[in-house]
């Protein structure tokens, strides 16, 4: 495995980008959740 | 279709076959030709992976789903970024460091060989049957819109493909997949703009929405703990997650997509992009779907979509019957219109637009019966409303240009398809049990035979599939018959120190386990990932404690 691989460009680690992920999923379903029954 | 559409859509079929051969020029073995010489960056790949799963009818589907049934279909996606997750911690790093072809090459060097070329074949069968419905499913539907023949639509659209696999293996793929997924969005936003833009001047966004709210298009959540009710919550969640988890993780289609990554780093970050734009890509289709919907409150929606198929009924039916059946569609059209304009005013007036809605449905569901009545088939034209909505509103090239996106997402599944299941065929067992020496030029050249036999079966399935009838169905769900299976046996290799035998068994035992939920019916389709794969893996550990012994060498 390269140094390359040890890094992601983002966030600085791998696990900080796995939370970015969940925590961005957790976002989107928030958002399509309220978007469904927003009152318009 | 206009001259300009033609001239659009010829532009991008020759210009996508010519790209393709001129991408993939200068293929010297199996390493280029397969994985192309693992160079490629993280965005081309993520592209790719998008573009592969993007087939034309989950394009033209869903969107008529969201016409018909709202947007409770975008739970399929919610599981796939914690299986992105799971997948980059996981397999991804296995699969990459033990520089392997194919995902079952790694089930070798894990387990057996016969593990390996089991898993590999159980692959085969799956994708190599499904990928003649890939061909023919849009066929149906772009041959209506271009006035062209079931067939002759498959020949287009399946040899176009072939060359460009055939001659550039998977640089090709993976660089058309990038264009064709670039096309891809361009048509997204292009419809989801028209479909804002061409709504009633004095219907406004909000509106609009208002309306397809009030009618239930609008609904995604439903979070029913029946384990046979299609799209709930947690059927996406967690069937989701084991459908993606085995999809993007054993699937040799997508898994070669990332194995031509120049790095880890590459790989991982290519499947990190799609869980972190495939959610929000879904919704913007699904809400373009819920937005022709309530385009056609206030343009007369025909009484059929399949135009041909209206066009029979009109000439087999008897006289009176249609008539009847066209004046109560229009009148309850009107109705529906009205509500629809007073509910734009006035959101009280939400129970009696549901009224009209369900005047229109009902008098709708009188026309699909007595089509099927007429031709003696079951009917259903979901696929056929996204596709006469841009014929009928398009101008000027750009319906041309969104059948060519159609296309695209036809082609760009089909390449993947192609190009995996001759790496499959190639690394799995010729080389493996055939001809496991031979020189690069020779490689190459049964590489592409192999390919071009896999594009000709392709097409003879497609060709073929009418004749097969209702056998498509079951052709068409067989995937998900065994991908669970697959996905448990890589959980027992990366996961456990379970020995070989038990692992073969224990695919064995999962098989039967979801054959019998497939013909039990006793839980939705999503459920057999999560069955399949789990049984593999309780049958695998339970076995490995049976036959006693010490355990096998460790995973890493």
């Amino acid at each position: 495995m390269d140094q390359e691989d040890d890094r992601p460009p983002l966030l600085g680690s791998w696990p900080r980008l796995y939370a970015a992920v969940v925590i961005w999923l957790a976002v989107v379903m928030a958002g399509i959740a309220l978007f469904s029954r927003w009152p318009f | 279709m206009a001259t300009a559409d033609w001239v659009v859509l010829g532009v991008y079929l020759v210009g996508i076959v010519a790209f393709g051969m001129w991408t993939g020029r200068g293929s010297r073995g199996m390493d280029e030709f397969f994985l192309a010489g693992r160079t490629m960056k993280w965005w081309a790949i993520g592209l790719s992976v998008m573009a592969t799963q993007i087939s034309a009818i989950t394009f033209v589907g869903t969107t008529g789903q969201a016409y018909t049934d709202g947007m409770r279909f975008l739970v399929v996606y919610f599981g796939l970024p914690t299986a992105m997750v799971i997948l980059c911690a996981t397999l991804v790093p296995f699969f990459y460091r033990a520089r392997v072809f194919t995902a079952y090459e790694y089930l070798e060097k894990r387990f057996d060989a016969r593990t390996r070329s089991l898993t590999s074949l159980l692959f085969l069968f799956g994708r190599g049957l499904s990928v003649g419905v890939t061909l023919y499913a849009p066929s149906l539907v772009l041959g209506v819109i271009l006035g062209w023949s079931e067939n002759l639509t498959i020949l287009v659209m399946g040899l176009s493909t072939i060359v460009y696999v055939v001659y550039g293996g998977n640089r090709s793929v993976i660089w058309t997949d990038v264009v064709q997924m670039a096309l891809i969005w361009f048509g997204i936003f292009l419809c989801l703009g028209l479909a804002l833009a061409s709504l009633p001047e004095h219907v406004s966004v909000r509106d609009a929405l208002a309306v397809a709210q009030t009618a239930g298009r609008l609904r995604v959540m439903d979070t029913s703990p029946s384990l046979q009710k299609p799209y709930t919550l947690w059927s996406g969640l967690i069937g989701g997650l084991f459908l993606a988890l085995a999809y993007f993780g054993t699937d040799q289609s997508q898994v070669q997509r990332y194995l031509a990554g120049k790095s880890l780093t590459q790989s991982r970050l290519s499947l990190l992009f799609n869980a972190f734009v495939k959610v929000p890509m879904q919704f913007m289709i699904l809400l373009t779907g819920a937005l022709v919907f309530v385009f056609y409150h206030f343009h007369e929606p025909p009484l059929l979509w399949n135009a041909p198929a209206l066009a029979e009924l009109a000439q087999k039916a008897p006289p009176g019957e249609l008539a009847v059946l066209r004046a109560d569609f229009a009148r309850a059209y009107e109705q529906r219109r009205e509500a629809a304009e007073r509910l734009a005013l006035d959101r009280t007036q939400a129970e009696p637009y549901r009224a009209a809605q369900r005047e229109v449905d009902a008098v709708r569901a009188r026309v699909v019966a007595l089509e099927e009545r007429v031709s003696g088939r079951p009917y259903n034209d979901t696929n056929y409303i996204f596709p006469t909505y841009i014929l009928s509103t398009l101008r000027g090239g750009l319906a041309g240009l969104v059948i060519a996106v159609i296309f695209a997402a036809a082609m760009s599944t089909l390449s993947g398809e192609l190009n995996s299941l001759a790496t499959a065929t190639m690394v799995d067992f010729y080389k493996r049990y055939f001809r496991p020496v031979a020189s690069d030029a020779e490689e190459l050249l049964t590489s592409r035979a192999l390919t071009a036999v896999w594009g000709g079966f392709a097409i003879v399935v497609a060709l073929r599939a009418r004749q097969l009838g209702s056998a498509i169905e079951t052709v068409n769900r067989f995937g998900s018959y065994v991908y669970g299976p697959i996905l448990g046996v890589f959980a027992l290799a990366v996961l456990t120190r379970v020995r070989a035998l038990p692992a073969f068994v224990g695919i064995l035992c999962g098989e039967a386990v979801v054959a019998a939920l497939a013909v039990s019916g006793i839980v939705h389709f999503l459920w057999f990932n999560v069955f399949g794969a789990l049984s593999v893996v309780l049958c695998g550990l339970l076995i490995d404690r049976l036959i006693g012994s010490p355990p096998a060498v460790s995973p890493s």
